[in-house]
């Protein structure tokens, strides 16, 4: 059983590195990453250039905030906005299985529908995981060049590393619901249109505004109260219960995806 | 050994098969005839553990095919549909096959050179041609060297020189004991490949025994596929 599972993971990661939108998608991200930590990296350093004495700094014209935590904060938030394109990548990898019937092919390598949803989930996880790190691999890069005339120390201070495993524990999970959502309706472009309009509950803040106990129980939302601070964005609700309601999305859309699995028949 | 037992499927409440039964026996070629819409891919479908029959079970060695471990050592399966992404190479397809089912990747190039497409493994499938696909698909389904293989059309694209490749290659595999059920709309390709035929029409078992059997006193299978199924299709 275990290492029917191991071959059926081993054969999903293939798929993903086979297949060549993955790269596509995944460039195209970290292309964007790197333009917008590019462009943010002179402003940056000069505002740590004028780090006052008593460790205060000016990120953002006007709030003036302690320099360590507000680095991090924002280091954070540069990884944490590039996660509104994990699902459309995560989309991408399910979607597929309705490219040219291929779901059949797998439905005849694994016919046990448990094991294969299982395996695909481990390996797109796996993959989206690598793809996070090369996120947070550029976004900490990037902070690391503005602060090291100061005190590149402030980058593995716990705080950051708190926050950069706040980051990929969000990025994998909020990206597996793309994943699910596009194996549940068969079609990339409908799990691609789910995810955006999760993305939009939360950006426009319409609940957070009116109905903040809802606005939590989003996905997105829960990301941006796991890992952003309560000073720059409006949060919805705490840290644990974030991490509940973005451990409960992918867990119950991909059950759904394994129930749906078993009892349509393949197409 | 393939059983299938009172299988019945149903599309929308028009029966696509009805109660249909036939065993398959080792180490011969059985083909599965009958007219386009008969309900050939809907039994094989479900043969091959896709799709769920309303009624009834198909077995293989006394498993449905969901219960077989590693199942391309024991199956290989050529349907109509499933492929390989596009943009996928050739290569890369059989191989995340092979290693789902623990194949190793030598025996990859090996179905490769089998069915003469070793040359262009590292070609993406969008450029082959419905030939180059239906051989693709053939590879994969020899992939696992299994004892029994089902195939449904597989003629469907070949070249002449191909369809002689598939029957000569289908003729020796059952001569080596292994099984065979391929299915075919097509009269003149199964009277030179199969020993043993199921001939199905509208969703029903219309006849099942020995080509020769079932032939006799009939000027040609033509003739007996006519009288069977009365179909008078123009599309075969
Ligand atoms: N997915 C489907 N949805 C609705 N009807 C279907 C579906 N698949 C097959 N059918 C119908 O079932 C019947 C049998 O089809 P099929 O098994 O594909 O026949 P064959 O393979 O012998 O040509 C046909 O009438 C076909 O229209
Ligand atoms: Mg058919």
């Amino acid at each position: 059983m275990v290492s029917a599972l191991l071959a059926a993971v081993r054969a999903e990661l293939t798929k993903i590195f086979t297949l060549r939108s993955t790269w596509v998608v995944t460039g195209l991200i970290l292309a964007l990453h790197l333009l917008i930590s590019v462009a943010n990296l002179r402003l940056t350093t000069e505002a740590v250039a004028n780090i006052t004495p008593d460790e205060h700094i000016e990120l953002f014209a006007g709030e003036s905030r302690p320099a360590r935590p507000a680095l991090v904060d924002f280091m954070i938030s540069m990884s944490f906005q590039m996660c509104l394109f994990l699902p459309t990548l995560a989309a991408v990898l399910a979607g597929q299985e309705f490219r040219a019937h291929q779901l059949g092919q797998s439905i005849l390598a694994v016919p046990r529908r448990g094991v294969l949803i299982i395996a695909k989930t481990v390996a797109a996880a796996a993959y989206l995981l690598l793809v996070s790190l090369a996120i947070a691999g550029i976004s900490t890069t990037f902070m690391y060049s503005a602060v090291q005339g100061w005190d590149p120390g402030v980058l593995t201070s716990a705080h950051a590393l708190l926050g950069q495993s706040r980051f990929l524990t969000f990025a994998v999970l909020w990206a597996l619901v793309g994943y699910a959502l596009t194996l549940i309706s068969r079609r990339t472009l409908i799990g691609i249109i789910a995810t955006v309009a999760l993305t939009a509950v939360t950006m426009t803040q319409v609940l957070a505004v009116s109905v903040p106990a809802v606005d939590a129980l989003f996905p997105l939302s829960a990301g941006r109260n796991l890992l952003l601070n309560p000073e720059d964005s409006r949060l919805t609700a705490g840290r644990a219960h974030a991490l509940v309601v973005l451990l409960l999305w992918p867990t119950f859309t991909t059950a759904v995806a394994g129930l749906l699995l078993n009892r349509r028949d393949v197409r | 050994m393939i059983e299938v037992a009172h299988l019945t499927k149903h599309y929308g409440g028009r029966a696509a098969v009805d109660d249909i039964s036939f065993t398959v026996p080792r180490g011969r070629v059985t083909g599965f005839l009958g007219p386009n819409g008969a309900g050939k891919s809907t039994t094989l479908r479900i043969l091959l553990g896709l799709d769920r029959p309303d009624a009834g079970t198909a077995l293989i060695d006394g498993k449905p095919y969901r219960d077989l471990r590693y199942p391309l050592h024991t199956v290989g399966a050529l349907l109509d549909g499933p492929g390989s992404v596009p943009e996928r190479r050739a290569v890369d397809h059989l191989t995340w096959i092979a290693q789902s089912n623990r194949i190793p990747r030598r025996r990859v190039h090996e179905v490769l050179d089998l069915v003469g497409l070793g040359g262009v493994a590292k070609q993406q499938v969008k450029k082959f041609s419905l030939g180059m696909g239906q051989r693709l698909g053939l590879a994969g389904a020899l992939l696992g060297d299994p004892e029994i293989l089902v195939l449904d059309e597989p003629i469907n694209g070949l070249d002449p020189e191909g369809i002689r490749w598939v029957r000569t290659f289908l003729r020796g595999f059952a001569a080596r004991g292994r099984t065979v059920l391929l299915s075919s709309h097509l009269m003149t390709e199964m009277a030179d490949t199969a020993d043993e035929v199921v001939v199905i029409a509208r969703g029903r078992i219309a006849a099942h025994g020995r080509l020769d059997q079932i032939t006799a006193g009939h000027p040609s299978l033509e003739h007996v596929f006519f009288a069977l199924t009365g179909d008078q299709g123009p599309e075969w």
